[in-house]
């Protein structure tokens, strides 16, 4: 066995050799494909990656903790669905017991109004530990004023886009109007310390954060909303979830959780998006590159028609000559593939390192530079399909070698 | 003993709307050791019937037997085995492989041996050390790591012989193998292979070339597809 994969493998390797520049010509379109496969894929992980922490650590968390029934039934009742201060005490003690944890903090949502005596805008608000929020709110930016901290207790963050409609100024004082736990309406003063930035254009034109305890005073109570968690490591949150689901049941609390997955449909529509883009942007490489390697290997057999001839008059099966095509189509496609992750790695480097601005994306409200991951999934997936397009784009010119007719093939020498 | 047998065999081909016949029931015997000559002129249907014996093409009407196996039933995969195993092929354009050197042009048919595992199959070094002796036996010891662009006319028939004679075959096929020689490179490949002959290998040779004619122990003359003459004659 040994003696005829020699000779089939030196054959092929030298008849790659043998005609340079049409094998350079293929190596590069294969170089191309997987170039562009491995740089495409690559920025589509850092934007998947970049818009998942944006929104992690602007708005989600990893993990979200509600009062049971919260999420089915809380946005018609909310103040029936807060957890309460114990539950909250409770929680707090379970998850600090958890190494992955970095930090937990509460929020009590609400929706009202905010005037300026001349205007009133509808806003959406949090209430916060703003110590905390500062740790995991870290993709959120200050455009203007100071952060919020607890010995503000009438200081308000307002999003960008509310801050433009409102015309304010920092240390503006506005009057918050919204309804309270039973149902009443009550308004408390509140001072514009902050316009913030979160990369999202549709929240930061609603979004108002003021400290916990004054959101709980406008809505008389002592609960909050949801308890969000945030983790060390984005990939333990299913890890993470699990324990909290089983120490919840230990200590019979009937919470419930969602993931940062389960509530970001914005990052998954974008994400199914982009997947398609690059599965249709791949079929269209790969067959490019696949049609040159066709016609490389068209012309080859073409070519070497007599020596074929030759080779299946020694007694080489069909199968053997078949085999010969499909070894040279291999050697072009590791060749063209080795070549091409290289360039691939290199040139996602030398981008991310340049720090090329991206212009702002739909939706969003800032721009960020250029980064291309080197993602080893997509470079050994991309490096093995070049091959494997190589071998499949030659099996139709190897099978028409394979059928030559012997003394027809040895006539047109 | 009969090495090839060909009884009533006709092969046709179609030109456009015509049905030409290339042969027309040949009946032919060839026994071990023969130094057989086909001549005629250029369409006589020598080639056609060379290539039949060679296992290339398929007969039309009639069956062909060589060292005793019928190759009418025989599959595409068997007819290889046959070529490799029992037939020698010596060509009129040599048709080296020309990224191969001397020696391993020589050693490949051995090497088709290994890899489909048949009988006598030998190791790459076995397979090294045949194709050696048979350039030896040629006289192109000293050319062995030569490219076939690298030899001259003669160098490389040698080295198509050597490559012929490596699988030690029942039957070598020579299809006008002096066609592209100088006369005195022809009349010493000529004289190679009747000293091939006489220790025992069995040729036929397709030609036109007189002083081939000489060397032949049996010539038979095609015209039209048919046998005109089989003469038997005292080789020089």
């Amino acid at each position: 066995m040994l003696s005829i994969n020699f000779f089939r493998y030196k054959i092929a390797l030298l008849n790659v050799l043998r005609n340079r520049r049409r094998s350079l010509i293929t190596l590069l379109s294969i170089q191309i494909g997987v170039v562009s496969l491995i740089l495409f894929g690559g920025f589509v992980a850092s934007m998947y990656e970049g818009m998942r922490e944006n929104m992690i650590r602007s708005q989600l968390g990893h993990l979200q903790i509600y009062q049971a029934g919260f999420n089915q039934y809380g946005h018609i009742e909310p103040e029936q669905y807060l957890l309460t201060q114990e539950q909250v005490q409770q929680v707090s003690n379970l998850v600090s017991g958890l190494a992955e944890v970095e930090l937990l903090t509460p929020r009590l949502d609400f929706s009202g109004l905010i005037t300026n005596g001349n205007q009133s805008v509808a806003v959406v608000g949090n209430g916060i530990d703003p110590d905390k929020e500062a740790l995991l709110s870290s993709a959120i930016t200050l455009i203007e004023g100071e952060d919020l901290f607890p010995e503000d207790q009438a200081g308000a963050l307002v999003g960008q886009g509310l801050y433009n409609a409102l015309n304010a100024n920092i240390g503006d004082y506005l009057t918050l109007l919204a309804s309270t736990a039973d149902g009443a309406v009550n308004a408390v003063d509140v001072q514009i310390v902050g316009a913030i930035n979160t990369g999202t254009r549709e929240v930061d034109n609603r979004l108002l954060r003021i400290n916990l305890s004054h959101a709980q005073d406008l809505q008389f109570t002592q609960g909050v909303s949801r308890l969000v968690v945030l983790l060390k490591d984005t990939a333990q949150t299913q890890i993470v979830m699990d324990k909290l689901s089983q120490l919840f049941e230990q200590e019979g609390l009937t919470l419930e959780m969602r993931s940062w997955s389960q509530l970001a449909d914005y990052y998954h529509e974008v994400v199914n998006l982009f997947d398609g883009v690059f599965g249709f942007l791949k079929i269209i490489v790969l067959f490019i590159a696949a049609l040159s390697i066709a016609n490389t290997m068209m012309m080859a057999v073409m070519e070497r028609t007599p020596e074929i001839g030759s080779i299946r008059a020694l007694g080489a099966t069909r199968h053997e000559v078949m085999m010969l095509f499909l070894t040279e189509a291999s050697y072009l496609g590791l060749f063209g593939s080795t070549l091409g992750v290289l360039l691939g790695i290199f040139m996602a480097n030398s981008i991310t390192l340049a720090e090329f601005i991206m212009p702002t994306p739909p939706g969003s409200s800032q721009s960020y530079p250029i980064r291309i991951f080197v993602e080893w999934t997509v470079v050994w997936q991309t490096a093995l399909t070049g091959v494997l397009v190589a071998v499949l784009a030659s099996i139709y010119p190897a099978f028409k070698a394979s059928r030559l007719l012997i003394n027809q093939a040895m006539r047109s020498a | 003993m009969k090495l090839v047998n060909l009884a009533k065999v006709s092969r046709y081909f179609t030109l456009g709307q015509n049905r030409v016949c290339a042969l027309k029931q040949i009946d032919l015997q060839v026994n071990k050791g023969e130094f057989l000559v086909l001549k005629g002129a250029s369409g006589s249907g020598k080639s056609t019937l060379l290539n039949l014996i060679g296992a290339m093409d398929e007969v039309d009407e009639g069956e062909i037997a060589i060292a005793g196996k019928a190759l009418g039933p025989m599959s595409d995969r068997q007819k290889s085995h046959v070529r490799r195993d029992h037939i020698g092929f010596i060509f009129q354009s040599f048709n080296l492989l020309p990224v191969l050197t001397a020696l391993e042009n020589v050693q490949y048919p051995l090497s088709l041996r290994t890899g489909g595992k048949a009988a006598g199959a030998s190791s790459h070094k076995e397979n090294k050390a045949k194709a050696l002796a048979a350039l030896e036996r040629v006289g192109l010891a000293d050319f062995v790591n030569h490219k076939p662009n690298q030899l001259s006319g003669g160098q490389m028939q040698r080295v198509a012989i050597a490559r012929a004679l490596v699988t030690e075959p029942d039957i070598i096929l020579a299809d006008e193998p002096t066609a592209n020689l100088d006369s005195e490179n022809a009349q010493s490949i000529m004289a190679l292979m009747k000293q091939l002959n006489r220790q025992g290998i069995t040729f036929i040779f397709a030609t036109h070339h007189d002083y081939v004619l000489e060397q032949a122990s049996r010539v038979i003359e095609l015209r039209d597809g048919c046998i005109l003459q089989d003469k038997q004659r005292v080789a020089a």
